[in-house]
C-alpha cells in the first residue's frame, strides 16, 4: 500500500515536472512559429505599401505642386502610368536626414536638403508633408512604421583636372551605375560662367555653353572649356548621363566668395515663389558683411534631351544681411522640372553660384522619409527601379511593425 | 513503480514529439523569410530601360551589337551588385501554326546559374515601326471652320521675309500646320484672295469652309492685294482713298471688314502688320519708297484702319503710331508648355521691335486671347487679340500679331495657332503580327540556392 502511494507520488511529481518542462519547451515552438508568420505578414505587407505609394498619385493628383495637405497620400506622377514618380511630391517629403533651417525674416523653418557647399533645397515647412501624416493618410498609423528612400541609380562624378586652375578649364566626367560604369553614354552638359561685372544694376551676368559628347568605354570623358581661362572665373556645370533607359545627373561649382553668399528658399509652391536670402541670415559668419547681388535663370531638360534656358522675370536683385534689408524674391513660372541657378557677387572680384532643384530629380538629390528603422527589431525592406521626373532613381522602403505578435496580415 | 515507468513512457513520448516539431517548425533565415520582391524588380527595371524606348530598340534590332552592348551595360548599372540576371529576347509567335508560339532570339546573363531563389517577370515590347501613332484633333471640326488658308499669291512680293520668299513660308506653314486643320487651301493668286473675301469658296472642296478659318499672311510686313481695288478698278472706293497720306491705307480697313464677317483669325507672322500692300502687275511701276517695285506703303496707318474695319467702326484715316522697340522678349509659359506639347522648338527669346500697345484693346475692343510672350510694360510683343463686341460675348474676328524683327521664324506661328486652339493629340498603339516581342528578365540573389 504504502510502495504503491509512493509510486504514485512519485508518477505525478515527474509527470508535472515534465510537463511544466514540455510547456516552455512548446511555448519556444510556436514563438518560432508566429515570428515567421509575422516577418512574412511584414515582407507582403512593405511590398503592399511601397506598390500603393509608388503607384498611385495621391488626391489630389496634383498635391505635389501646391502648398495644400493631401488628403491620400501618393507618389506616382498624375501625367503617367507605371512607375514614374512626380519630382514635386518628393519635394514635399519632410527630409529625414536634414535639419530644418530657420529663416527668421519669415518667421519659419524649412525642411533641408543640402548637398554639397552650395546646392539647396529648403521647402517651407508650412508645405512640407510629415511622417505621421503621411502613416495616417496610409491608414497605417501605430499600427506600421517606415522609411522611404528613393536614391539616384546612375552617379555622375563631375571633377576638375588634377592640375588645379587649369587653363583651359578642364572637367573630367565620370558616369557609373551600381557598380559598373556607363561607358558609350550620351552626355548633354550646361556650363554657367559668371561674368562678376557686367550685368543690370551691378548684378553679376553670366554666360551659358550647352554641348553634347559621349562617355569612353571607362564611362568618363573629359571637357575642356577655352572660355573659363582664369583660376578666379566661378561657373557651374551641370551634366546629364544617358544609356538604354538610364539617366543621371551630376554637377559641380566653383565660387570665389565662400561665406557670403545667397541661399533660395522654396516659399510658396503653387505660385513656384522663391526667396533669396543673404546667408548670413542664416548663418553669421562674423563681420565685415556685404551687400551680395544677384542674377538669377532657370534651367531645364527638354524631351530631345538638351538643356534649355527659361528667363525669368526680376532676376536681378541685392540682398543683405539684418533687418531693414528684405529679401529677394523670384517666381518660377513652369511646372516642369528644372535648375534655378543664381548667379551672385559679393565684390568686383568675389562672387559665385548657387544651384536649386526645382523638382528633387533635376540635381539627383536623394530622399529619405519617415522614421529610424535602425532602432527596430525586424524590419522588412522591398525595392523598386522608378524614374523621376526622367532621372533613374532606386526605391527602398523599409517597413516594421509597431504591434509586435499581434499584427495579422 | 508501475506508474512511474507509465509517466517515463509518457515523456519519451512527449519528447520525441517535441524533437519532431522542432524540426519541421524552425525560423528560416531572413532572405526566405523576408525577400526582396524580384518578381516586382525585375518588371520595373525592364519598364526603366524601357522608358526611353532603347529596351524596344534592342528587342527589334538583335544583330546590332552596339545596341546590345549599351542594353547590357545599362542592366548590369542599374541593379545591385548582389543580384544576377539573364535577359531574354522571344518572338512572338501567331500561334495559327503548329510552331512555337515564343522562339528565343536573344538572351543576355550575368551567371550560367541564377539559383534556386529567382524569379522573373516579362515585358512586351513593340516595335517602333508601327506601333504609334499621333494623331492631332482638328481646329474647328466641332465649332465650324476648320480651314486654314496660307496666302501664297504669285503675284505679290513680301517685306521683311528677309532671307525667304512668302512662297518658300507658305510651303513650310503647310507642312507644319495642315494635319491640325481639316482642310488647308493654299491662295495661289491675289484673284483667288478677292473670292474669298467675297466668302467663296477657292478650292471646290466640300471640307473647305470659309467661315471661322485662319488665314496666315506670308508676306511679312506686306499684304497682297487684288486689283480691282486698285485706284480706278471696280473696288477702288474699298480700297484707295485719294485723301489720305497712303491712300492703299483704305484697304486695310476692308480687310479688318472681311475678317469681322466671317470671323477668321488672321495671322501676320512679323513686323508691323498692315505696313505695305502688294500687287506686282497693279504696282509694277511703283514701290514702296525702299525700292521694291509692286509695293505700296500704308505706313503707321495701315494696321489703325484694319482695327476700325474689325471694330466696324467709320473709316477715318489714323496714321499715328501703335508699336514700341520693346528690345528681348520672352515666351509665356502658356507657350512654352505648347513646345513640348506639339514638339516645336523655338527659341524662347526673341526680339520684338514692333510690339503693339496695350492701347489698341480698349480702343478697339479687342481682349488678348493668348500672350505668346510676355508682356513688357505696355506694350504686346506677340498675342492673339478677339474681337468681342460691348455687351456681347461672341468673338467676332481675331488677330495674331507677332511683332518680332525680321527674319520671321515660322514655327512661332504655327506655335502661336497651336497653343490658342490647343488641338489634342490622340495618340495609339497597334499590336499586330510581327510588331511585339517578349522581354523575360530573370533575377536571382547571389548564393541563393
Amino acid at each position: 500500500m504504502v510502495s504503491s502511494t509512493i509510486d504514485h507520488m512519485a508518477a505525478i511529481t515527474v509527470f508535472l515536472a515534465a510537463i511544466l518542462i514540455f510547456t516552455g519547451l512548446f511555448n519556444d515552438t510556436i514563438q518560432t512559429a508566429v515570428t515567421y508568420q509575422l516577418h512574412k505578414t511584414l515582407s507582403t505587407k512593405a511590398s503592399d505599401i511601397l506598390d500603393t505609394m509608388l503607384l498611385t498619385p495621391g488626391i489630389p493628383i496634383n498635391w505635389g505642386q501646391t502648398d495644400a495637405s493631401p488628403a491620400g497620400f501618393g507618389l506616382q506622377d498624375p501625367e503617367f502610368t507605371q512607375y514614374q514618380i512626380s519630382p514635386f511630391s518628393l519635394m514635399r517629403l519632410n527630409y529625414a536626414a536634414g535639419s530644418p533651417v530657420f529663416y527668421y525674416k519669415t518667421g519659419s523653418y524649412y525642411s533641408n536638403i543640402t548637398i554639397g557647399g552650395k546646392n539647396f533645397l529648403l521647402l517651407s515647412n508650412s508645405s512640407v508633408l510629415d511622417y505621421p501624416t503621411a502613416l495616417k493618410l496610409l491608414g497605417i498609423n501605430n499600427t506600421y512604421g517606415f522609411q522611404l528612400s528613393m536614391n539616384p541609380i546612375v552617379t555622375v562624378k563631375v571633377t576638375e583636372d588634377s592640375v588645379q586652375n587649369a587653363n583651359p578649364l578642364r572637367l573630367s566626367v565620370e558616369a557609373y551605375g551600381t557598380g559598373f560604369p556607363l561607358a558609350n553614354a550620351y552626355v548633354t552638359y550646361c556650363l554657367v560662367i559668371v561674368a562678376l561685372n557686367g550685368g543690370e544694376r551691378g548684378s553679376p551676368a553670366f554666360s551659358t555653353i550647352y554641348g553634347t559628347e559621349f562617355t569612353d568605354n571607362q564611362g568618363s570623358v573629359t571637357l575642356e572649356f577655352d572660355e573659363v581661362d582664369r583660376a578666379d572665373l566661378c561657373y557651374s556645370f551641370v551634366a546629364y548621363a544617358h544609356l538604354g533607359g538610364l539617366v543621371g545627373v551630376g554637377y559641380l561649382e566653383r565660387v570665389s566668395a565662400q561665406n557670403q553668399y545667397v541661399i533660395p528658399f522654396i516659399d510658396n509652391l503653387s505660385e513656384g515663389r522663391v526667396l533669396i536670402a543673404h546667408s548670413y541670415d542664416v548663418k553669421y559668419f562674423g563681420p565685415p558683411v556685404a551687400e551680395v547681388k544677384y542674377n538669377a535663370t532657370f534651367v531645364f531638360l527638354a524631351d530631345d534631351h538638351t538643356l534649355r534656358e527659361m528667363p525669368l522675370n526680376q532676376s536681378v536683385g541685392h540682398v543683405n544681411y539684418g533687418d531693414g534689408f528684405p529679401y529677394g524674391v523670384v517666381n518660377i513660372p513652369t511646372n516642369n522640372p528644372g535648375i534655378l541657378i543664381i548667379t551672385y557677387k559679393k565684390s568686383a572680384t568675389e562672387g559665385g553660384i548657387v544651384m536649386m532643384p526645382w523638382g528633387i530629380s533635376s540635381l539627383s538629390f536623394p530622399v529619405v522619409f519617415g522614421g529610424d528603422a535602425s532602432k527596430q527589431d525586424w524590419v522588412a525592406t522591398d525595392m523598386r527601379q522608378v524614374t523621376v521626373g526622367g532621372i533613374a532613381y532606386q526605391a527602398n522602403l523599409a517597413l516594421w511593425s509597431l504591434e509586435g505578435y499581434q499584427v495579422n496580415g | 513503480m508501475m506508474r512511474t515507468i507509465e509517466v517515463l513512457v509518457v515523456i519519451i513520448i512527449i519528447t520525441g514529439a517535441f524533437i519532431a516539431t522542432s524540426y519541421f517548425a524552425v525560423l528560416p533565415w531572413p532572405r526566405q523569410v523576408s525577400p526582396v520582391n524580384l518578381r516586382r524588380l525585375s518588371l520595373t527595371t525592364l519598364e526603366l530601360l524601357d522608358s526611353n524606348y532603347d529596351l524596344s530598340k534592342a528587342a527589334f534590332e538583335i544583330d546590332n551589337s552596339t545596341m546590345w552592348d549599351q542594353l547590357e551595360v545599362a542592366l548590369s548599372a542599374s541593379l545591385p551588385p548582389n543580384l544576377l540576371y539573364n535577359l531574354t529576347v522571344y518572338e512572338v509567335g501567331s500561334g495559327e501554326s503548329a510552331g512555337e508560339l515564343y522562339r528565343t532570339l536573344a538572351s543576355i546573363s550575368s551567371a550560367e546559374d541564377l539559383g534556386s531563389t529567382s524569379d522573373a517577370s516579362s515585358y512586351l515590347t513593340a516595335s517602333s515601326n508601327v506601333t504609334f501613332n499621333v494623331t492631332p484633333e482638328k481646329i474647328g471640326e466641332h465649332a465650324g471652320g476648320g480651314t486654314l488658308y496660307v496666302l501664297n499669291c504669285s503675284d505679290a512680293n513680301g517685306w521683311w521675309i528677309t532671307g525667304y520668299t512668302a512662297q518658300s513660308l507658305a510651303e513650310d506653314l503647310y507642312n507644319l500646320l495642315s494635319p491640325y486643320f481639316v482642310k488647308t487651301v493654299m491662295v495661289q493668286d491675289t484673284n483667288q484672295l478677292m473670292q474669298l473675301l467675297d466668302g467663296n469658296k477657292i478650292s471646290g472642296s466640300s471640307e473647305e469652309n470659309v467661315q471661322n478659318a485662319v488665314i496666315i499672311n506670308t508676306f511679312g510686313e506686306c499684304v497682297p492685294m487684288p486689283q480691282a481695288y486698285y485706284q480706278g478698278n471696280s473696288r477702288a472706293n474699298e480700297g484707295y482713298d485719294a485723301t489720305a497720306a497712303y491712300p492703299y491705307t483704305r484697304y486695310c480697313y476692308t480687310l479688318g471688314q472681311k475678317i469681322r464677317v466671317h470671323n477668321w483669325t488672321w495671322a501676320s507672322i512679323v513686323g508691323y502688320p498692315f505696313y505695305y500692300v502688294s500687287n506686282t502687275a497693279v504696282f509694277q511701276n511703283e514701290q514702296n519708297s525702299y525700292g521694291i517695285y509692286g509695293m505700296r506703303m500704308t505706313s503707321q496707318g495701315g494696321v489703325r484702319a484694319f482695327l476700325q474695319g474689325l471694330d466696324n467702326q467709320t473709316y477715318r484715316y489714323d496714321s499715328s503710331g501703335v508699336t514700341s522697340d520693346v528690345g528681348v522678349v520672352t515666351l509665356t509659359t502658356e507657350t512654352l508648355d505648347a513646345c513640348n506639347y506639339y514638339g516645336i522648338y523655338p527659341s524662347s527669346y526673341q526680339t520684338s521691335t514692333r510690339a503693339l500697345s496695350t492701347s489698341i484693346l480698349s480702343a478697339y475692343h479687342l481682349s488678348v486671347g493668348l500672350d505668346v510672350f510676355n508682356q513688357n510694360g505696355n506694350y504686346l510683343p506677340g498675342a492673339v487679340y478677339e474681337h468681342v463686341f460691348s455687351g456681347s460675348s461672341d468673338t467676332t474676328g481675331s488677330i495674331l500679331a507677332l511683332g518680332l524683327t525680321r527674319t520671321p521664324d515660322i514655327r512661332l506661328t504655327g506655335l502661336s495657332l497651336l497653343a490658342y486652339y490647343q488641338p489634342r493629340l490622340y495618340r495609339s498603339e497597334y499590336t499586330a503580327y510581327g510588331t511585339s516581342r517578349l522581354v523575360v528578365l530573370q533575377l536571382g540573389l547571389v548564393g541563393g540556392s
